[in-house]
């Protein structure tokens, strides 16, 4: 797989920080990265953690403009000179990023508990339920007042569900509909997975849920699981999803598989960003001790990983020696 | 007060902006529009703005769907527009507006209604009990 242009560190588009300040100030009280940066540990929104999962996703721009299916057109073909072609693969790697942004991790949303009013009166008038919604077009979804009138007499704030709910309906949206397709419910994931289609089923989960509801936790976490079971991280790598994948084994300590399949495709400086984002993440692991005293780089670096902290040591040594006998074979013809 | 509201309304005499319910649907399935209009104007016919809906039968969850642009419903109000009675109870049970009298009036009549049904229910079976009990 040739991976065309620059793989450097790139500074945090003013774009990303825009969505995420957009999502982090509506306040959700038990918001990861508020929660997590009152104590040491990093969070998912942190500009260094964010570098090193940046530079692990890769930017391979054959994949990253894979041809999404759409209408038939005939191929368009341009006559280019070497620096119209050089200025027209940067406005692609520029483009390439905005594609790459992660979507946001966050934790599951604390259920809406909360009368406006209480009205005895009205007990026994009504059979079902009011939803109102409000549909003025300048508010933002999350500020939205939508209210239920119980038939008996409550007024109050609607739970995350109904609010969801009415959302879908009034404001629809392409890729949003009204009732969740049954793709996402756990045994219909299954078949989908068979068919190697991991990253349909996120860019459809994207679409349909909110980031904070249970439902795109879920099937994000059943996907990341189904990866990691049958280690085919390069069906996400070079997409948004990569940087959620790695927070999310990362946090599970379930890595192993992930710094293997690195190795095996000589994508050292990968791993070493994946160790040191471990050691980031769980400081107090004695790896992370070992590395911050030694000052170790590079391939002793996964060495003293692998001795310490992971489980599969055999494997990861084993492909330490491949890798280390194809550079020397390389190097020495 | 001479405002936007008013100023449309040239053509006719002795009219008003009104907020009120214009029914659409088919036969025995009513769907409501909340709709700014001239009071002179068809129920169904030309308004001004729709304000939003309601739909009065309840969904697979058992709800009755209501949309309000409140946005624009404030403007309307402050245009000086009046509310049909539906359309004022309707707000009232929403809490945009404190709820209507008459709302609470035909809670306490239906309920003194139901209590009527149940007592003279009540005294035949205690009349129709006894003389069996009774020696």
């Amino acid at each position: 797989m040739a991976a065309l242009g620059a793989r450097g560190s790139a500074a945090l588009p003013a774009r990303l920080r825009a969505l995420w300040g957009l999502l982090a100030r509506r306040a959700l009280a038990a918001d990861a990265g508020e929660g997590r940066a009152a104590k040491p540990k990093p969070a998912f929104t942190d500009e260094a953690v964010q570098t090193l999962l940046y530079k692990m996703t890769g930017l391979d721009l054959h994949k990253v403009f894979r041809p999404v299916k759409q209408g038939l057109k005939p191929p368009n073909y341009k006559l280019m000179t070497e620096a119209q072609l050089e200025e027209a693969t940067r406005k692609a790697i520029e483009e390439a990023k905005v594609k790459l942004i992660m979507p946001p991790v966050l934790n599951e949303r604390e259920p809406i508990d909360d009368v406006l009013a209480e009205d005895k009166v009205l007990e026994g008038t009504e059979t079902a339920k009011y939803v109102f919604t409000d549909l003025s077009y300048s508010i933002p979804h999350r500020e939205r007042f939508i209210v239920v009138r119980e038939p008996n007499g409550v007024l109050r704030k609607a739970t995350w569900e109904e609010r969801d709910r009415m959302i879908r309906i009034f404001f629809p949206k392409e890729g949003r509909r009204v009732i969740p397709p049954p793709l996402f419910k756990d045994e219909n994931l299954g078949t989908v997975f068979q068919q190697d289609r991991h990253e349909d089923v996120l860019n459809m989960c994207i679409a349909q849920f909110e980031p904070d509801s249970p439902d795109y936790i879920r099937v994000h976490h059943r996907t990341y699981e189904d990866i990691e079971k049958r280690a085919k991280y390069d069906l996400l790598r070079s997409t948004r999803h990569f940087g959620g994948m790695v927070w999310y084994l990362i946090n599970r300590k379930k890595t192993d598989g992930l710094l293997i399949d690195m190795i095996n495709r000589d994508l050292l400086e990968d791993a070493t960003s994946l160790i040191t984002l471990y050691h980031m993440l769980h400081p107090e692991c004695q790896s992370a001790k070992e590395a911050k005293e030694g000052n170790l780089q590079g391939v002793d670096l996964i060495k003293v990983f692998a001795k310490t902290e992971s489980q599969r040591e055999g494997y990861i040594q084993l492909a330490l020696q491949a890798y280390e006998e194809a550079m020397a074979t390389s190097s020495a013809s | 007060a001479f405002s936007a509201g008013s100023r449309l309304l040239r053509g006719y005499r002795g009219s008003h902006v009104v907020i009120r319910f214009a029914l659409g649907g088919c036969t025995n399935r009513p769907f409501y529009r909340i709709v700014a209009a001239n009071s002179k104007r068809a129920r169904d016919g030309k308004y001004l703005e729709q304000l939003g809906c309601l739909d009065p039968l309840p969904n697979a969850y058992g709800e009755k769907v209501a949309g309000l642009n409140l946005e624009r419903l404030r403007y309307w109000l402050g245009c000086g527009a009046q509310l049909s009675r539906p359309a004022e109870k309707l707000l009232g049970l929403a809490g945009f507006l404190p709820l209507h009298p008459m709302t609470v009036t035909g809670a306490e009549r239906l309920r003194r209604r139901r209590q009527r049904e149940q007592q003279p229910e009540a005294a035949p079976a205690d009349g129709s009990a006894e003389p069996g009990t009774a020696p």
